[in-house]
């Protein structure tokens, strides 16, 4: 017995790997790694918690019987995950709206979500999010000095004691790991015209 | 054409500064720099909204559940071209209920097969391996001692898988009581373990026999992220004296000692 799967920060390929190949042990892996991220989608979308959590259910278990259809080199496992996640969000969404159209005296029925957030943008988020989790201490530090606390290159710097040279470098490294990562695994497939979309 | 220096792009997106003149003629001239700068723009604002989303909560368990369910539902009877599956399927007379309760995965790499096919590999990966090797090769010669020769020289184990010895494991001192979990000791001498609701450990699980009478133990491997797994026992181990199964959160600290916390225990009897 190894201790392989229980290496604080794994190789996501090789889980991926073994999810595609039908272990078991992978998807559970899968599910304690990725299941809050499904489920945090599913909640941002849908007002009913337990739509929800049947959401989360039904993406794990579509991701598992059509894992022969995931091809790792296309993207992360994460992504693919919150990619079918986000077309089950969208059938239940639509499958509320018909519901309350047919059950509209029903006045005690939270509102589907539909005004909510994009759920382009949170599966965005959420991919972004991975992929900051899984940056180099240092970079990950720096850049939610600059991301959450709105610091300047030259405030990090202070604020850390590092110098501001390889705050820069930390700093331009994550940017672009993050940046990368967003190309491939975010929702919106194909390069992306950025600032043209009016996505700002 | 000089392009933009990327740091300054980065700058600019984070915006640490307005862009000076030089540079926003720059910009709106050269759609390089401008797509560059743009979509750095949008990871910046992405991260920014990453707050918080490192520390969701954990789906409850009954979604874990549900998704088993599911599947076992949908994928019916797992594949019978593993013989080593269908062994370990009848192996307990009643499956306990639930997601990983029917004693092994039943996808062709679960634990099961994976030790089987370590086991195989001589000069395997660890010592474990190599006790699996063992084991199951002990496992067969009782086997063929027993029974005689079954027109097959495949070195199957036994056709049905008696369980010997079982124990319920009940969470251990300051452990959340909600922690429990199942071990049956098979007849060729594997330990099967099921757990659930672990406490989320910096490290990882490592699975003890214990004698309580003079406090020996020994390892007998480790859990990994399932809830399940099948661990082999050294052929000779005596479960009369070493009766108490322990469940221990380990550190990446070279130590292979126990660790002295015990997350989950039982005593096996049978």
């Amino acid at each position: 017995m190894t201790a392989s799967g229980q290496e604080p920060d794994p190789p996501v390929d090789d889980l991926a790997l073994r999810f595609c190949a039908g272990d078991e042990v992978a998807l559970r892996a899968a599910y304690d790694r990725y299941g809050r991220a499904v489920l945090h989608l599913a909640t941002s979308m849908l007002a009913n918690r337990s739509d929800a959590e049947d959401v989360t259910q039904a993406t794990f278990v579509a991701a598992w019987l059509g894992r022969e259809t995931f091809d790792p080199a296309k993207g992360s496992l994460i992504g693919w995950l919150l990619g079918i996640g986000r077309r089950k969000v969208i059938d239940r969404m639509r499958a509320a709206a018909r519901e309350t159209r047919v059950v509209e005296t029903v006045r005690q029925l939270p509102e589907p979500a539909q005004t909510g957030p994009d759920p382009d943008r949170v599966v965005d988020r959420l991919v972004v999010a991975d992929e900051l989790a899984r940056l180099p201490d240092d970079q990950r530090r720096m850049l939610e000095l600059a991301f959450y606390d709105d610091l300047t290159h030259q405030q990090i710097a202070t604020v850390t004691g590092v110098p501001l040279g390889t705050v820069k470098s930390h700093i331009r490294r994550g940017m672009a790991s993050l940046k990368r990562r967003w190309e491939v695994d975010g929702a919106a497939p194909g390069p992306r015209p950025a600032g043209l979309s009016g996505a700002r | 054409m000089q392009h933009l220096d990327h740091d300054r792009l980065v700058f600019l997106a984070l915006g640490e500064s307005e862009a000076a003149n030089g540079e926003s003629t720059h910009l709106d001239t050269c759609a390089h720099c401008r797509l560059e700068m743009e979509t750095l723009q949008q990871v910046a604002g992405l991260g920014a909204e990453t707050q918080g989303l490192a520390d969701l909560p954990d789906p409850p368990e009954h979604v874990w559940q549900g998704i088993t369910a599911e599947i076992r539902a949908a994928e019916g009877l797992p594949s019978l071209t593993h013989r080593q599956q269908v062994d370990d399927r009848s192996a307990g007379a009643t499956p306990p209920p639930g997601p990983a309760g029917t004693g092994t995965p039943p996808g062709p790499a679960g634990t099961g097969t994976a030790g089987r096919s370590r086991g195989r590999r001589r000069g395997g990966w660890s010592r474990w391996a190599a006790t699996a090797a063992t084991a199951a090769a002990a496992a067969a010669i009782g086997v063929l001692g027993t029974v005689a020769v079954l027109g097959s020289d495949e070195p199957t184990p036994a056709p049905t898988q008696a369980v010997v010895a079982s124990a319920p494991l009940a969470a251990y001192g300051s452990t959340p009581p909600t922690a429990e979990g199942d071990a049956r000791v098979f007849q060729n001498g594997q330990l099967h373990l099921h757990v659930a609701n672990l406490p989320r450990v910096p490290g990882y699980y490592e699975v003890w026999l214990i004698n309580p009478t003079t406090m020996q133990m020994f390892s007998v491997g480790t859990l990994g992220g399932g809830s399940d797994a099948l661990l082999p026992l050294p052929p000779n181990v005596d479960l009369r004296s070493y009766s108490v199964v322990d469940v221990s959160a380990e550190q990446y600290d070279n130590k292979p000692a126990h660790s002295g916390d015990s997350l989950l225990r039982g005593t096996l009897t049978g």
